[in-house]
């Protein structure tokens, strides 16, 4: 990619003579090219006269900032389209495989790493059972164990744009733009450990991060049994359960990003009573299939417990789903009362589609039953007239293209794109290497690997 | 055995048993007659043999023909021209085994768009979602596979050795789970070892790509090499000039057998059931054109091999008498 010119000056906001202190057109030009390359890459427009009628420029505009577009290697032109009469149009297309983005998700019980491109589809992904009650020193290394992997894998031409991660909790001060320079409480077990530090010096990118559940709905939405929906209710069930909402075709975020916190509810069921989590989360699951085991109630449990195994939540899921009485009794009673606040949510929201995931979810069907039974129940008949109640097809794949989203969304959100756009490459964002210059000067002596240099007209060096 | 892998989506494997067949399924399937296709990425492995072997038995139980079995030779562009040439004849389902990722995703969810069954084997093209574009992975339990061989070579490596990891250039999920389960467990077991990673793309390739990373690391103690066809090529390097490397590999194929009793290169073979994921290949085939739910992943368990238990495992896995070169390597048969 050769450093940005402008072939012409033919602008609106270039036409007249430069004035004393008047900017340059290549300085002027940024909100254009914003506007262009995004109806290109949301696919708005595909081609040159699409993106006249669309954006309203004239078009030699168009034609002036396509060119440095190209140049920049954001958008490609080498494909035609169906002609309509006359010459076949060129096509306009995004060049999503110009750079990629690392993603991860970090779940209770494992680790799933991936390469997205700039579109936020995922090329490759790799999941593995992990603790999350470890060392984060230790989750931090494998974890970047696991990105270098993959980055070896899959070399897109641009190199590295960014991380997204998707992690087990609300992220407090995660704005809609902008990326991590600190790291947000999240767990306690991660409490003062610098994860977003130590990620973005080892790998000199921006980094975002998102709750699971967020991320999840927003995987299932754009890739998932949501596409084209407006509407959706997402539910996931694991030691927290949570819900994703999507109204409008939108994720509803709330004031603070933390909407969707069902598990805190209080709910009560034969005589005892708690938060939902604590009544029908995995640790209750786990807890009350080993009491099974012991008394014998359960003789599959018991079985496990008798060869030494382990009885997780897991096992209780696939005891009910070989018919294991006991079992099928604790994850009937979850699901009841996870369906009767699912029921609420629904009765307010009205959504098309409600969608359950987690791995107890995948593993037995009765769950899924029990909340369906619940919901059809204690919900306005004409809120279930059409309504789906369905498990996820994507397990934790649904974060990881949810994540891969965040990443792309973010950097090619109108603010935070003007700023790096004329130099071709986010990793010339001027925030990103203010805070690459202050996370070098605050490094721990000697532990901590040379940066790679920032770009500069969309060259960059791989990290 | 437990599985200590998860799937490609993060899934939770569900044992083979979860589909077993019952004799009312096996009558009802009889009753409808179905036509499976197989595709496979070669039929000239031991493995792939036993695999088919393993699936034609269980259709012929339960009366479904076998109308085709392709050999892709590898080849993603022929697998993509197959699985549609397959479309237009409309078998009830078709057994692929996915020879790559992207270049062949589209041509998979091809078939179930068209409204056939489809049960992948070994491998999912990122982006093709159970249930959806595929009925379910049949696969072994690549992660614990790449265990077992890190901790079937570890005892034949010195303190602070260097060791050679050679793995498959494509982007397959199985070959991909063995090299980071080998990596992770070296990593966490034994930190004073250093490992060197190349990847091969064919197997033709693979004794040159060791004799690159030993012109590079002339000081290996060891090699990983991720299935036993190119493990044998590189031992036969390796002996043939004369400085023989422990090798641990994983499938125990007829030669890889007799390598691992004659004890010179082959150290510990981690070993599939490829006959067992046969079956369990077709009966979640049978399963699913009967209407049934199947998990989205079945997986197997891989078995450790060592030249103690070779004859055994052997027999186990292949479910016939070991080679007579393995008998008489291990004293069990007289001969010459």
């Amino acid at each position: 990619m050769r450093p940005l010119t402008l072939t012409s000056p033919v602008s609106g906001e270039s036409l007249r003579p430069r004035g004393k202190g008047r900017p340059r057109t290549v300085e002027t030009a940024a909100p254009s090219l914003v506007a262009l390359l995004n109806l290109v890459r949301t696919g708005a427009a595909n081609t040159r006269q699409e993106l006249e009628r669309h954006s309203e420029f004239g078009r030699a505009v168009v034609a002036d900032r396509l060119t440095m577009l190209g140049e920049l290697g954001l958008i490609d032109e080498s494909e035609l389209g169906a002609a309509t009469g006359g010459r076949a149009p060129r096509l306009v297309r995004f060049a999503a495989r110009r750079a990629s983005v690392l993603v991860a998700t970090l779940d209770q019980t494992a680790i799933g790493v991936g390469v997205a491109d700039l579109s936020g589809n995922l090329l490759t992904e790799h999941h593995e059972a992990a603790d999350l009650a470890v060392a984060p020193q230790d989750l931090t290394d494998r974890l970047t164990a696991l990105f270098r992997w993959s980055m070896e894998r899959q070399t897109a031409p641009g190199g590295l744009w960014g991380i997204s991660l998707s992690v087990p909790g609300t992220v407090q001060g995660a704005a809609e733009e902008g990326f991590l320079s600190a790291t947000p409480p999240v767990l306690p077990a991660w409490e003062g450990f610098p994860l977003v530090e130590t990620l973005i010096r080892s790998f000199g990118v921006p980094l975002w991060m998102r709750s699971s559940v967020e991320t999840m709905t927003v995987g299932e939405l754009h890739a998932g049994a949501g596409i084209g929906l407006r509407s959706l209710l997402f539910v996931k069930v694991g030691r927290r359960i949570g819900a994703g909402i999507v109204c409008d075709g939108q994720l509803y975020r709330g004031a603070h990003g933390a909407a969707g916190l069902i598990g805190s509810l209080p709910v009560s069921s034969g005589g005892r009573s708690g938060t939902l989590d604590a009544m029908a989360g995995s640790d209750m699951i786990q807890r009350e299939g080993m009491a099974a085991a012991q008394d014998e109630r359960s003789p599959i449990l018991a079985d496990i417990l008798r060869r030494g195994g382990e009885i997780t939540a897991i096992e209780v899921a696939q005891a009910a789903q070989m018919g294991d009485a006991a079992s099928v009794a604790i994850l009937s009673r979850a699901g009841h009362l996870i369906g009767q606040v699912v029921a609420t949510l629904a009765n307010a929201l009205n959504p098309e589609l409600i969608v359950l995931s987690g791995s107890i979810v995948q593993t037995s069907d009765i769950l899924l039953a029990a909340l369906r039974e619940a919901v059809y129940r204690a919900s306005h008949p004409f809120v279930t007239r059409d309504l789906r109640i369905i498990r996820s097809q994507m397990g934790s794949s649904a974060g990881l293209v949810g994540a891969a989203r965040v990443a792309s969304e973010a950097l090619f959100a109108p603010g935070f794109l003007k700023e790096w756009i004329l130099q071709g490459s986010p990793l010339a964002h001027p925030s990103l290497s203010a805070l690459r210059t202050r996370l070098a000067a605050d490094a721990p002596p000697g532990g901590v690997p040379p940066l790679p240099p920032a770009a500069r007209n969309g060259r960059e060096t791989r990290a | 055995m437990t599985i200590s892998g998860l799937g490609p989506h993060g899934e939770r494997a569900a044992p083979p048993e979860r589909v077993s067949l019952l004799p009312g399924d096996r009558a009802a399937a009889k009753a409808a007659g179905w036509r499976v296709a197989v595709v496979m990425h070669t039929l000239d492995s031991d493995w792939a043999k036993q695999v088919l072997a393993g699936m034609v038995g269980i259709l012929g139980d339960c009366g479904a023909a076998v109308v085709d079995v392709v050999d892709c030779g590898f080849s993603p562009e022929r697998q993509v021209a197959e699985l549609d040439r397959l479309v237009a004849e409309r078998p009830d389902a078709i057994i692929s085994l996915p020879v790559a990722n992207e270049q062949v995703a589209a041509a998979h969810a091809r078939v179930s768009a068209a409204g056939m069954k489809l049960v992948l084997l070994d491998n999912v093209p990122t982006g093709l979602l159970p249930g959806k574009h595929y009925t379910a992975l049949v696969s072994a339990d690549n992660f614990g596979l790449g265990k077992i061989a890190a901790e079937g070579l570890s005892p034949r490596l010195p303190d602070r050795a260097q060791v050679g990891v050679l793995g498959f250039a494509a982007d397959f999920f199985a070959t991909n789970e063995r090299e980071i389960a080998f990596t992770k467990w070296m990593q966490a077991n034994r930190p004073d070892i250093a490992l060197h990673v190349r990847r091969f793309a064919r197997i033709g390739n693979a004794a040159d790509t060791a004799a690159a990373l030993l012109a590079d690391h002339p000081g290996l103690a060891g090699l990983f090499v991720v299935w036993d066809t190119p493990a044998m090529a590189v031992a036969a390097w390796t002996e043939a000039r004369g400085t023989p490397l422990p090798i641990a590999t994983v499938d125990l194929g007829e030669s890889a057998a007799i390598g691992l009793a004659e004890g010179v290169s082959i150290c510990c073979i981690a070993a599939q059931q490829p006959f067992l994921q046969g079956v369990a290949a077709a009966q979640t085939v049978i399963l699913s054109l009967l209407g049934q739910p199947v998990p989205a992943w079945v997986a197997l368990p891989g078995i450790g091999v060592t030249r103690e238990n070779v004859v055994e495992s052997f027999q186990a896995i292949w479910r016939q008498p070991a080679p007579r070169a393995v008998l008489r390597l291990l004293g069990l048969s007289p001969g010459k």
